[in-house]
């Protein structure tokens, strides 16, 4: 008797995930249309990309979004968590793209389908302003510099370190906004991040922090993030055109011109990173 | 520190409230739940009972939230961030409340129970008349403490992007670079809710005292 119970309740269990899973393969971006939302996973501590000017979200990923919702006649609905969940999620299904952006890298492309590149990355050192210790990249040699941990600027500061006569002393943070936040309070010397990010916070805490040029490591490149699977390859193309057509008609450099002072030449794709 | 600042905080303070409300009355239901299955004695509902409170004790409630959010999608269950942070908080708090409320189950005087016994009540209605009112009565401060507890972990459920006061109070620090004023806000926000907290608590305990005389 109690057999034959249990023997129902795993048939009904098996029949559940078999009509979930059967949900779940479906077309993400004929979905999105149908119910008219857009679903995109960030961290909002990525300034200028992502971030919360007192309460509000804004940031070059905000005005994009938006204008690919426009397009594809959809809303955005913004799912924030901290990065290091960011991908986990994605891969989890909780939304159907991440904005981040992130470094479009060797390791990421091998797991990740990253989208057409919508700005430069190649990482860069930030000081604070006057510190005349530090005046080439090659001078945090032997100090302490913060990063945002599971990030690409990580890696690439730690392959620069080991070129170097000392180890970097490598600070690893939760977040970027809590590295510049020592680094501000003299925890660390500097903070290494891709450029467009370090150029806005010296920009917008002026006389606080300087950028150290030129950019050390390789050249990269941001994009956006999507999962490599069937459902999802519809969206992340359509994604791809839509980055591409913004670059051509100027949107994308209108974009770069309004949140990074500076417009960048980005390839169509990075099919082979050098990082 | 502006006005509309502290206001940005105080509506992430309701979602504080209410997101540990909610979880604190669900979490008590359960811990009602295991506390039966624990005094029945019986080893069918004893077991899973004990394995359940082992399990949402000993695991950090932060590992927890993780692995609803991101782990139930794998078998085809894909809950919003607040359904996930409803039932993380839910599930922890179950396992602590009935960890506080065995210790009042383990003082309800023998004397009671076999009167009731004699008296003819059966072991439900034994359990619901005599013994979960009088474990209740001694664990109530326990109760009131488990509530502030569970009000100040709950800064934890912005890992499956709740903006609840502490995430909000960290966004706005980055962005505005006043961290002291608001996160000074922040603590005294969560004080006063506490202290009502408290407060209502000692309230309750008073009439619930009364009520046992």
């Amino acid at each position: 008797m109690l057999k034959r119970k249990l023997m129902k309740a795993v048939a009904a269990g098996a029949l559940l995930l078999a009509t979930s899973l059967s949900a779940h393969a479906e077309d993400v971006l004929a979905k999105a249309k149908a119910a008219g939302v857009l679903k995109v996973g960030t961290e909002t501590a990525f300034a200028p990309f992502d971030f919360i000017d007192a309460g509000e979200h804004k940031g070059l990923n905000v005005d994009f979004f938006e204008a690919l919702g426009k397009d594809l006649g959809v809303k955005i609905e913004w799912v924030e968590l901290p990065w290091d969940s960011v991908l986990p999620s994605l891969e989890a299904g909780k939304f159907d793209v991440v904005a981040g952006p992130a470094t479009i890298t060797k390791a990421r492309i091998a797991r990740y389908r990253m989208s057409a590149p919508v700005a430069e990355a190649s990482v860069a050192i930030l000081k604070k302003a006057g510190d005349s210790s530090i005046t080439k990249p090659e001078d945090i040699a032997g100090k302490a510099v913060g990063v945002g941990k599971a990030t690409a600027q990580l890696a690439q500061l730690q392959e620069y370190s080991a070129t170097l006569s000392e180890k970097v002393n490598v600070r690893e943070y939760v977040s970027f906004n809590d590295a510049y936040a020592d680094l501000a309070a003299g925890r660390v010397v500097a903070v290494a991040n891709s450029l467009p990010n370090i150029a806005f916070v010296a920009k917008q805490r002026n006389g606080m922090f300087e950028v150290v040029t030129p950019a050390f490591g390789k050249k990269t490149y941001f994009g956006f993030i999507g999962t490599k699977d069937d459902d999802h390859k519809a969206l992340l193309d359509y994604i791809d055109n839509e980055i591409i057509a913004m670059k051509k008609d100027g949107r994308l450099g209108k974009l770069q011109e309004k949140w990074f002072g500076t417009t960048f030449d980005t390839p169509d794709s990075v099919p082979d990173p050098a990082f | 520190m502006t006005l509309k600042l502290f206001t940005l905080l105080l509506e992430a303070a309701l979602k504080t409230l209410g997101i540990s409300l909610v979880s604190i009355a669900i979490g008590f239901v359960i811990a009602m739940l295991l506390s039966a299955a624990i005094q029945s004695g019986k080893s069918i509902y004893l077991l899973p009972a004990r394995l359940f409170i082992s399990f949402f004790r000993g695991v950090p409630l932060l590992v927890q939230l993780l692995l609803i959010y991101t782990l139930l999608p794998v078998i085809g269950i894909n809950v919003p961030g607040i359904v996930a942070a409803i039932v993380g908080l839910s599930l922890c708090t179950a396992a602590y409340q009935a960890e506080n409320l065995r210790g009042g189950f383990a003082s309800v005087p023998r004397g009671l129970v076999e009167a009731a016994d004699v008296a003819g009540f059966n072991g439900i209605q034994t359990f619901l008349r005599i013994r979960a009112p009088i474990a209740l009565r001694l664990t109530f401060p326990a109760l009131v403490n488990e509530a502030i507890m569970i009000l100040k972990a709950s800064s934890l459920v912005s890992v499956v992007g709740i903006i609840e006061i502490t995430k909000m109070a960290q966004d706005l620090a980055s962005s505005t670079y006043m961290p002291i004023p608001i996160f000074a806000s922040a603590a005294l926000i969560y004080f006063v809710i506490n202290s009502a907290i408290a407060l209502l608590g000692g309230y309750a305990e008073k009439s619930l005292k009364g009520a046992s005389a």
